[in-house]
């Protein structure tokens, strides 16, 4: 009797077991639909990059709830660095994001003991731990025990208005220790101090876009006097959000302006010049067709990785625009929501080449997104393509298609890989297919060329028959019209 | 003297842009055949244009194809300037029928029919930087066609360069005109069909009642 018993339980267990691994399955869908966009603009199904991991709280790493984490910042050695805003500390997290490494709360100047107050952001490099005290209005650098041996404050320039207040919100540090701050309220970019803490003057503005009040103004100056012109207001750049450095120095900026696309994402060279200006591309959504619904993104973040990869993170839909370096759309990452992998109010992305990392601050967590097998290969072979290596990236473009047969991404890399080869007729397939009007051109001009070479001697031929038909025709009319005359 | 079969008088008028015309009305020539022939060939150019232009020039939608809108950039086009042309240079003096004028400015829009047949199978052998070619095909075409209209209207009407250009003109407004009615005529019988199709089902349910 209790065999039976048994056996009966076991038989449940197992069905229990079963049915809880199906839910499995079911739940590890995401909880948004991941698209793309195709040739034409249109947004069309595709499949997932990356997949929602976990989320991490505060509670589960056993030191309370995270308070409106507003940054994350992963240093070399691979530990992540969380601006806690609320609770006024930094938390440093293992790089499994499993364990809590260490909370810095207090830091030491001349002996006297400083603490945070809404702390905004953080920059590690080269040991040193750059600190964005927002509303202590300073930042601070200091190494590893919290000693700090520089404050950087409110600059005294004329350059900088000084009823503005000071709240830096973002820093980035580049290899000459020069200190780049982005102070919301300004919009001549950020505020560049040089490795003693001296205010040197502005990086990276945003342009003014041609607005209808830039026209208006300039009609009106012609013809305004100097005391209607003090009513004026000026058309102002929008100001930028966040920014990141990668490993050659350039620097990419956001923007998070509803009524501003121009320089919304930018790569600034050292010269304060936009890089991304003269690409034929657009960031976040595309406006549908018939324009009947524009996007309003706006970016509250942005990141590169190691590979060039550039994460922009969208506070609007809450979704993660990712791009390669020459700013070719790859996954769209995440939604608005409740569940795993969707945000109510996003605040920072961090990335390794595996790895998402976003910050909510409203959900008071870290989700990480993981990379998922079709994300490996579209990353292995951006990274091969963009590295001038057409050949080797054919393969797993294929496999690209493979998976996603509507990834214009793979037509252009195939098409490339095909020009490279001389194998011209494949290449003018895929070209068209990967509706790239120029790769097209150059795969024609080459297939022309050979089948010029290759059949020289029939065009040659017919040629000649033509203008002898040519002649025959015309020396018979004009006997014709002779004789009549 | 002039003693030319009607093929003959289209190849005459387009290649004597001045006094090609003349002839013909002087002879009484031209058919309206060949002009609808001309017509459809201009309304099949226009998709074969935008349909089969090779592709590194031109790259087409192709998620949905609809033929109205080719129907009206040259057939109602070209009967909205015949007629328009027609009911203005009538109350301005003009000598010419509607048929009249149905056949020439048929015939001056052999050029512009012809570049565009010409340019697309241009498109296929030629790449973009060598495109100056094709460019040069097409404006003289039209080119062509706008010189041959011009004189078309003028040796019609029987009127001078300046009052040809006024009669161009207001024939523009004309067409604006007659489109704009069209579209309010086209959507008040949408809404009486829709009443019909209205009050057909009404009774349709009390029938069945």
């Amino acid at each position: 009797m209790q065999d039976i018993l048994k056996k009966i339980f076991a038989g449940m267990a197992s069905w229990v077991c079963a049915l809880s691994m199906l839910t499995g399955n079911v739940s590890a869908d995401e909880a948004y639909d991941v698209y793309n966009y195709d040739r034409w603009g249109e947004a069309i199904p595709s499949q997932a990059g990356y997949l929602a991991d976990r989320s991490v709280s505060g509670l589960e790493l056993g030191i309370g709830d995270f308070s409106s984490p507003s940054d994350i910042f992963r240093a070399d050695d691979g530990m992540f660095y969380i601006a806690d805003t609320g609770n006024n500390r930094i938390v440093v997290v293992n790089s499994e994001f499993d364990e809590v490494v260490d909370i810095i709360d207090s830091f030491e100047y001349n002996g006297d003991k400083l603490t945070l107050k809404n702390p905004g952001s953080i920059f590690i490099t080269d040991n040193t731990l750059y600190v964005a005290d927002t509303d202590n209005s300073r930042v601070l650098r200091c190494d590893k025990d919290g000693k700090v041996d520089l404050i950087i404050e409110k600059p005294i320039s004329e350059l900088y208005p000084s009823e503005l207040t000071f709240l830096p919100r973002k820093i980035v540090v580049d290899k000459a220790g020069y200190v780049y701050v982005v102070v919301n309220n300004i919009t001549s970019g950020s505020v560049m101090y040089n490795n003693k803490g001296e205010f040197v003057g502005f990086y990276g503005a945003n342009r003014v876009e041609e607005t209808s009040k830039v026209v208006w103004n300039y009609f009106w100056k012609l013809i305004a006097n100097e005391n209607m012109r003090k009513y004026m207001t000026d058309a102002v750049p929008a100001p930028i959000t966040s920014f990141d450095i990668d490993d050659e120095g350039f620097i990419y900026t956001c923007s998070d302006s509803l009524t501003q696309d121009l320089d919304a994402i930018k790569k600034v060279n050292a010269a304060g010049y936009n890089l991304f200006a003269d690409i034929e591309t657009f960031f976040g959504d595309a406006s549908t067709p018939d324009y009947s619904n524009n996007p309003n993104n706006s970016y509250v973040d942005i990141d590169v990785n190691e590979d060039g990869i550039i994460n922009c993170l969208d506070y609007t839909t809450g979704r993660i625009f990712q791009y390669d370096e020459d700013c070719n759309l790859l996954f769209i990452v995440g939604s608005s929501g409740n569940q795993l992998g969707t945000f109510r109010q996003v605040s920072a992305v961090e990335s390794t080449s595996e790895n998402l990392y976003v910050v909510d601050s409203q959900k008071n967590t870290v989700t990480i997104f993981e990379q998922t097998v079709f994300g490996s290969i579209v990353h292995e072979a951006t990274r091969l393509y963009n590295a001038g290596y057409y050949d080797e990236a054919l393969e797993p473009w294929f496999e690209v298609l493979k998976r996603d047969g509507n990834y214009r991404r793979a037509y252009i890399g195939i098409a490339s890989a095909y020009i490279n080869q001389g194998n011209y007729e494949e290449a003018m397939k895929y070209a068209e297919l990967a509706d790239s009007q120029w790769r097209y051109d150059r795969a024609f001009e080459g297939w022309r060329t050979e089948f010029i070479n290759e059949n020289f001697m029939a065009i040659g031929v017919i040629v000649l028959l033509v203008i002898i038909a040519i002649a025959v025709v015309v020396i018979r009319k004009k006997r014709k019209g002779g004789r009549k005359s | 003297m002039m003693d030319l079969s009607e093929k003959q008088w289209v190849k005459h008028a387009v290649f004597h842009p001045f006094e090609g015309f003349e002839d013909m009305r002087w002879k009484k020539a031209g058919s309206l055949k060949i002009a609808f022939t001309i017509v459809f060939l201009f309304f099949v150019g226009t998709v074969v244009w935008n349909r089969l232009y090779a592709f590194h020039f031109w790259v087409s939608y192709d998620k949905l194809f609809n033929i109205v809108p080719f129907i009206v950039k040259s057939i109602v086009l070209f009967s909205v300037w015949v007629i328009g042309n027609w009911s203005v240079c009538t109350l301005l003096d003009g000598e010419g029928t509607l048929k009249r004028i149905c056949i020439f400015s048929a015939y001056s829009l052999i050029p512009y029919v012809a570049a565009l047949y010409i340019t697309t199978i241009m498109s296929h052998f030629l790449i973009y930087d060598e495109s100056i070619f094709i460019d040069c095909v097409y404006y003289i075409g039209l080119g062509w066609s706008c010189l041959l209209m011009f004189n078309a209207i003028k040796t019609a009407h029987q009127y001078s360069v300046i009052k040809t250009v006024v009669a161009i003109l207001l024939t523009v407004a004309a067409m604006l005109i007659i489109m704009f009615l069209l579209v309010l005529v086209l959507s008040l019988f949408q809404k009486v069909a829709i009443f019909i199709y209205s009050i057909y089902t009404e009774i349709q349910y009390r029938v069945r009642l």
